[in-house]
């Protein structure tokens, strides 16, 4: 079994999200290859362009980490990307319910759109975390 | 000696450990960094770095609420 890291995020939530980002950059830039799978509500925290107080909601935590300044979830995707390896994919279909193209997304940071059987059955050679 | 200096302190988790990576990405190998953080969780987080990475750890430290670490880049 191979050390890479695949994470299923599928929750909107701020917290979630961020929690996500950060076990993606730790371990990428710790030289653990990475796959980020995005659907669902998460998928719309993705979209292009928008401020941290439209792209984040959440709860108690969300409101506290955006008051200290915590970093932002897409900057340590993007920070994984750029110092490790690191590769997001979003759900196809997520992107065809909503009608969106990749230009949707957030710049340079997926690798393309993905389907889960085959981020399923890569997953089986390493570990597997669903947010 | 210590080739560079990143200040991390202020910097909350996991971002002592990325500025790190950042910052080692550019240096030879061979040259050295020195992390000032006060991130409580830095101490145990570049203990793993440095060994998931093959840069050596060559310092670990802590005064007060102040934690320092060098770290040898590998090749």
């Amino acid at each position: 079994m191979s050390n890479a890291l695949y994470i299923l995020l599928c929750s909107g939530e701020h917290e979630k999200i961020q929690m996500a980002g950060m076990m993606a950059s730790v371990a990428a830039v710790s030289e653990r290859p990475v796959e980020v799978f995005v659907s669902m509500n998460a998928l719309l925290a993705f979209a292009n362009g928008m401020q941290p107080a439209e792209r984040y909601h959440g709860g108690e935590f969300s409101e506290v980490m955006c008051a200290k300044n915590a970093p932002d979830a897409i900057k340590l995707f993007q920070s994984g990307k750029e110092f490790g390896d690191l590769k997001m994919w979003a759900c196809s279909m997520a992107l065809d319910v909503k009608g969106w193209e990749m230009s949707h997304l957030e710049k340079d940071l997926f690798d393309g759109p993905g389907g889960l059987t085959k981020f399923l059955s890569d997953a089986e050679n390493g570990q597997l975390i669903t947010v | 000696m210590t080739d560079q200096i990143l200040d991390a302190q202020g910097l909350l988790c996991p971002m002592p450990v990325l500025e790190a990576k950042k910052a080692l990405t550019k240096m030879a190998a061979g040259a050295t960094l020195k992390i000032i953080a006060t991130d409580p969780a830095a101490k145990g987080d570049f203990e793993v770095f440095c060994r998931n990475t093959g840069h050596e750890l060559l310092e670990s430290s802590q005064d007060g609420s102040i934690y320092s670490f060098r770290i040898r880049r590998s090749a």
